[in-house]
């Protein structure tokens, strides 16, 4: 799981886009899903994907 | 009566144990070497997906599982970030903290007093450690019959990393980062 090729432009701005999306996902409070890996995932797209996890229970930060 | 939690109660024990090998496989579970008899899980997690950053995790239940009370941030589960950890990127937050909310006053009446959102201290070892707030006491659960477990604590813990990963990145303002919701 080691991050270990930093400089991977393509790769650096997939993850770009990813957080894009969850975050505009997170600020419509759309319920999101934690993966095995600790990936965090909009949860309908989890599933499109075939993607299983934990759902993040409800709740506001403390 | 016996006075660790997962002696008081092995069916909990055992149910936390399995809820964790279901969700986070890789987490292992071990005890503290301070004679505290406190358990935590360990492992490493990847909130941003392939590509993003690995944070190396220690979730610490307090020995009264499960309990939580006004003021207990994240109940009887406490989420230490081992690497990074999260002392030495409060301290590197600061200055930009002051800058944007002029004073410490102001930073801490905003939500940012710890140089990051969502975080609290305490002792751990001889040392005084900074760890993740997760969710708000009162939605910590910690009924007889229903009780928050790490699993669920860790899931809330990864949704704060990535909030916090995108706000220190400045893909999120100040607002999402303290009102997102759990």
């Amino acid at each position: 799981m080691e991050n270990n090729n930093p400089n991977n432009i393509p790769n650096e701005e997939a993850v770009i886009a990813r957080r894009r999306a969850l975050a505009a996902a997170l600020q419509r409070s759309e319920p999101v899903i934690v993966t095995p890996t600790g990936s965090v995932e909009i949860e309908g797209e989890a599933d499109e994907n075939g993607l299983s996890g934990i759902e993040v229970p409800a709740g506001k930060l403390a | 009566m016996a006075f660790y939690w997962y002696q008081r109660d092995p069916e909990l024990y055992k149910a936390e144990v399995e809820t964790m090998r279901r969700f986070f496989p890789s987490f292992k579970i071990n005890q503290l070497p301070d004679g505290s008899g406190r358990l935590y899980w360990r492992g490493k997690v990847q909130p941003a997906g392939e590509g993003g950053m690995v944070w190396d995790l220690m979730l610490i239940y307090k020995n009264d599982h499960p309990h939580a009370t006004g003021g207990e941030y994240g109940g009887s589960v406490q989420i230490l970030p081992v690497q990074p950890r999260l002392k030495d990127l409060a301290e590197k937050m600061m200055p930009l903290i002051l800058e944007t909310y002029g004073t410490y006053d102001n930073a801490a009446a905003h939500g940012f007093g710890l140089g990051l959102p969502h975080i609290y201290r305490n002792n751990f070892g001889r040392n005084e450690e900074y760890f993740i707030c997760t969710a708000d006491p009162k939605y910590f659960k910690a009924g007889l019959n229903r009780s928050t477990s790490a699993a669920s604590a860790l899931s809330w813990a990864c949704k704060w990393i990535i909030l916090c990963e995108m706000w220190l990145n400045g893909e999120i303002g100040d607002d999402l980062a303290l009102e997102g919701n759990y």
